[in-house]
């Protein structure tokens, strides 16, 4: 009888580990979520921030202008001008300086003014027509984005060119007459029918109703304020916008040797800035201590740079015009920190008198709006036009924005509200339900992405750039620009430091971390990958290792 | 921007280690590097456990389950005949822990290491015998608790990197999983060599150092930015490469994450600090030579 003997086979595994489902271990899955970034969620016009720099950084510069006047008509204006918030809110800034998203918007914008890239034109085009009144920085937004939705727009503009504060407030050496005729030569070639020299008045509002569906009032706010201790019948003082205006028409007021201005905020510095390059020799005198000025920091430098003297917490207290010379008694105060932000209260210290002279004195102490008559047809507090969120006003079909509404005066703001306006218009006019986009950033702001979320692993220190500046005694020459835009290496370079807060790159990182495999790339997914629900075990190393924030964990329940 | 790590399928999903496990992801690019034609040698450990459960595997490869003490003679018995057949393309790897590889196995491994045999080497080290509910090994850092160790171990970890170049042999690499492409460059650079290759890749225990299921690769990251665990690499036990050192990290960034050290008072916490300043400041002077 033969032996039998028990085979052994030399191969034990009949089987791989794929087999089993380990997903099952699992109570929270990562999700890829595009998050809301500090820097957009601060931005006045929505504009997607680390989109347009993601697509700079692959030079993809003409998709990075795209996306950036999707939100704003001018980014070569606000390049140039904007108070940028978003540099404050940039997580980097807690690193090694925030992002140069302003001077990299200045590169783009500069850049499509020069390669001539042109607008999109709308895709359809609708029978209903708009009427804005104002063509600053706000009615000139609303304008651009109703046009895109395929409106028929007309701007009412009282004086001889569009532009509002861009063309007639700002300084040439802040924005040159070039880059903003190149921006608003590119908006109206999107078919907008403008009316110049046509002021509407109040009572001029119901027959505009007969021919327009929607009406946008952005009238702005030109009108500069007065001190009571000065009388403006005297050829010796300047309103401030108004003197603005005149040089920027070409004029050239006589100021004489010595020039005072009145005022602490950016208007103040931009007079004090023209008056040094007219020649006259400047000082400026504000309620406000040096470190709280309402003007930008760096305006501040620029003029202190530029010879301009500030005499902070300072206030006239008396006014002796002669003949030739204006005497001012001055005192120096401290503000009452009792009162609100944006209410002035100084409170005199006595002993410290002192006395200017000046051939000339310009104030800058704010504007307002003009408003005469407009009370009997819409709702007036408080010398503004009152608007809801939506900045609807009292009156069905007729919206405003910008400085003649409550509102920050700032020309990004402006042309924000003029964006926020025009899809109000839209729901207006088509009665949707309100579910705009403006309103799904201020949902989503719980959900901005924090600095500790950012791993800075990935993030080597690498030193912030600023704008150059034309040296002093050049500057003072002329009205050309004083900031020098970034050059090619310079915007690459300073592109890269941007973290994509809550924008996937598609870095891979979360692929490379997972220990089983369960992270799969997909170019044909938005999210740029999928996760394989049955292997994920829920440990969160895609969370963690993604270098921006892209990627959530999600609790499961009731598996 | 991001990693750049070519991998062949070899591990697969579905395989038993835990959420977030380091080990799993040091397996991962060590065997999708050294790809299907290698064999490999797995002791006692929790690589055997992610090995697979009989009768399955999550390696597309041979793998052989040798005894604790034995992985070199085991690599060494597979090689030498994988030579004797005429078989000169299908690498040997031995995947083995800390304390199969500092303690158990360290016999076999420096006789073959004496001897030069040709497979590659690599110790994931989790620094303690994790598998088996965390007690000490020899790799085990001065002051850390473990099972074994309920007041913190009284010795400093052995230095077995130093041990394995002092034999000689043609590489010698540190390697962790907070840098995959470095580790995964370094398998490839083995996988080019003959004789033998040794590597050791510090791989954060979660459930055993204390640390949240995501954690394990900034802790990995940490170690080296503190000087804990520099990455270099040492051809025939002379000329040294340094990869990744000490950034002068502070030790506690390190120690905080870990529950181990959490029993630290800050005179220890101080002592730990010179510890690791001496080592990296002898390390470092091996560079400039």
């Amino acid at each position: 009888m033969k032996e039998t003997f028990k085979e052994v086979p030399s191969i034990w595994t009949t089987g791989w580990t794929d087999i089993l489902n380990t997903g099952t271990w699992r109570s929270a899955i990562p999700i890829y979520q595009k998050r809301l970034a500090p820097c957009h969620s601060a931005c006045p016009v929505d504009g997607e921030i680390p989109t347009w720099i993601m697509l700079a950084r692959k030079q993809l510069y003409h998709e990075a202008w795209s996306a950036l006047v999707v939100n704003n008509p001018f980014p070569a204006v606000t390049g140039r001008i904007c108070h940028h918030p978003c540099e404050g809110a940039c997580n980097r800034g807690e690193y090694d300086g925030a992002v140069a998203i302003n001077a990299l918007e200045q590169y783009i914008g500069d850049l499509a003014l020069s390669e001539g890239w042109t607008l999109p034109h709308p895709t359809i085009e609708l029978d209903q027509r708009i009427a804005v009144i104002g063509g600053g920085p706000a009615g000139l937004s609303c304008a651009y984005q109703l046009r895109q939705l395929g409106y028929k727009v007309t701007i009412f503009e009282s004086r001889p060119e569009l532009g509002g504060v861009l063309r007639y407030g700002i300084p040439r050496y802040r924005l040159s007459k070039e880059i903003w005729d190149g921006e608003l030569k590119r908006l109206l070639a999107l078919g907008i029918e403008i009316k110049v020299n046509h002021l509407v008045k109040a009572n001029d509002l119901s027959s505009l109703e007969r021919d327009y569906s929607a009406v946008f009032l952005a009238l702005g706010a030109q009108n500069s304020k007065t001190l009571p201790q000065f009388s403006v019948d005297d050829l010796k003082v300047f309103k401030g916008y108004e003197f603005l205006e005149r040089v920027n028409r070409g004029e050239v007021p006589q100021l004489g040797q010595e020039v005072v201005v009145i005022g602490g905020g950016s208007v103040a510095l931009d007079v004090a800035g023209t008056a040094r390059r007219l020649g006259s020799q400047v000082k400026v005198l504000a309620l406000e201590a040096m470190d709280s000025l309402p003007a930008q920091p760096d305006e501040l430098t620029e003029s202190l740079e530029e010879g301009v003297e500030i005499y902070a917490g300072a206030m006239v207290q008396k006014v002796n015009l002669g003949p030739e010379r204006i005497s001012l008694d001055c005192i120096k105060v401290t503000l009452d920190e009792a009162f609100p932000a944006g209410v002035l209260r100084p409170i005199p210290r006595s002993g410290t008198e002192f006395n200017v002279s000046a051939t000339s004195v310009i104030l800058a102490v704010g504007q307002e709006t003009e408003l005469t008559g407009w009370d009997s047809v819409i709702n007036i507090g408080q010398s503004l036009v009152k608007v809801g969120a939506d900045l609807a006003t009292s009156r069905p079909g007729v919206f405003a924005g910008g400085d003649v509404t409550p509102a920050e005066r700032f020309v990004s703001t402006a042309i924000g509200q003029g964006k926020k306006a025009s899809s109000s218009i839209d729901r207006y006019l088509t009665e949707q339900t309100s579910d705009s986009q403006s309103l799904s950033k201020t949902e989503n702001s719980e959900d901005k992405v924090a600095y500790q979320e950012i791993n800075m692993f990935y993030f080597p220190e690498k030193a912030r750039e600023r704008k150059g500046l034309v040296p002093v005694e050049q500057r003072l020459q002329n009205f050309d620009e004083v900031r020098i835009s970034f050059n090619f290496e310079q915007t690459q370079s300073q592109s890269e430091r941007c973290f994509s807060c809550g924008n996937c790159v598609e870095c891979d990182n979360c692929f490379y971390f997972c220990p089983d495999m369960a992270v799969v790339k997909d170019s044909s997914l938005a999210e740029h990958y999928s996760i394989l629900d049955q292997y994920c075990k829920g440990c969160g190393s895609c969370v963690q290792e993604c270098p921006r924030g892209a990627v959530v964990l999600k609790e499961e329940t009731g598996r | 921007m991001g990693y750049q790590i070519n991998e062949e399928k070899v591990f697969n999903s579905g395989h038993a280690a835990c959420p977030g496990c380091s080990e799993a992801l040091a397996m991962r690019y060590i065997v999708n590097t050294l790809g299907p034609d290698t064999i490999g040698v797995v002791p006692p450990s929790c690589i055997a456990i992610i090995s697979g459960p009989q009768p399955l595997s999550s390696m597309r490869m041979p793998v052989y389950q040798t005894t604790l003490e034995a992985s070199a003679a085991s690599a060494t018995g597979i090689a030498r005949a994988l030579k004797a057949k005429g078989n000169d393309h299908t690498k040997v790897v031995a995947i083995a822990g800390d304390g199969g590889t500092y303690d158990i196995g360290f016999q076999s491994l420096s006789s073959a290491a004496e001897r030069n045999e040709d497979f590659i080497y690599i110790c994931l080290d989790n620094e303690g015998y994790m598998n088996t509910g965390a007690q000490k090994s020899s790799s085990t850092p001065y002051l850390a608790y473990t099972a074994s160790t309920p007041a913190g171990k009284p010795t400093p970890k052995k230095n077995l990197a130093e041990i394995m170049a002092a034999h000689r042999i043609p590489y010698m690499a540190t390697a962790t999983t907070g840098y995959p492409e470095d580790l995964a460059r370094k398998v490839a650079k083995a996988k080019g060599i003959r004789g033998l290759r040794f590597i050791v890749v510090l791989t954060p225990c979660l459930d055993g150092w204390g640390l949240a299921d995501n954690a394990g690769p900034k802790v990995s990251r940490l170690a080296v930015e503190t000087g804990v665990f520099p990455l270099y690499e040492v051809e025939n036990g002379e000329h040294y490469t340094l990869n990744y050192g000490s950034k002068g990290t502070p030790i506690n960034q390190y120690l905080s994450l870990q529950k181990r050290y959490r029993h630290l008072n800050q005179a220890q916490i101080e002592e730990i600090q010179i510890e690791v300043d001496n080592n990296w400041q002898r390390l470092h002077r091996k560079f400039s030579t």
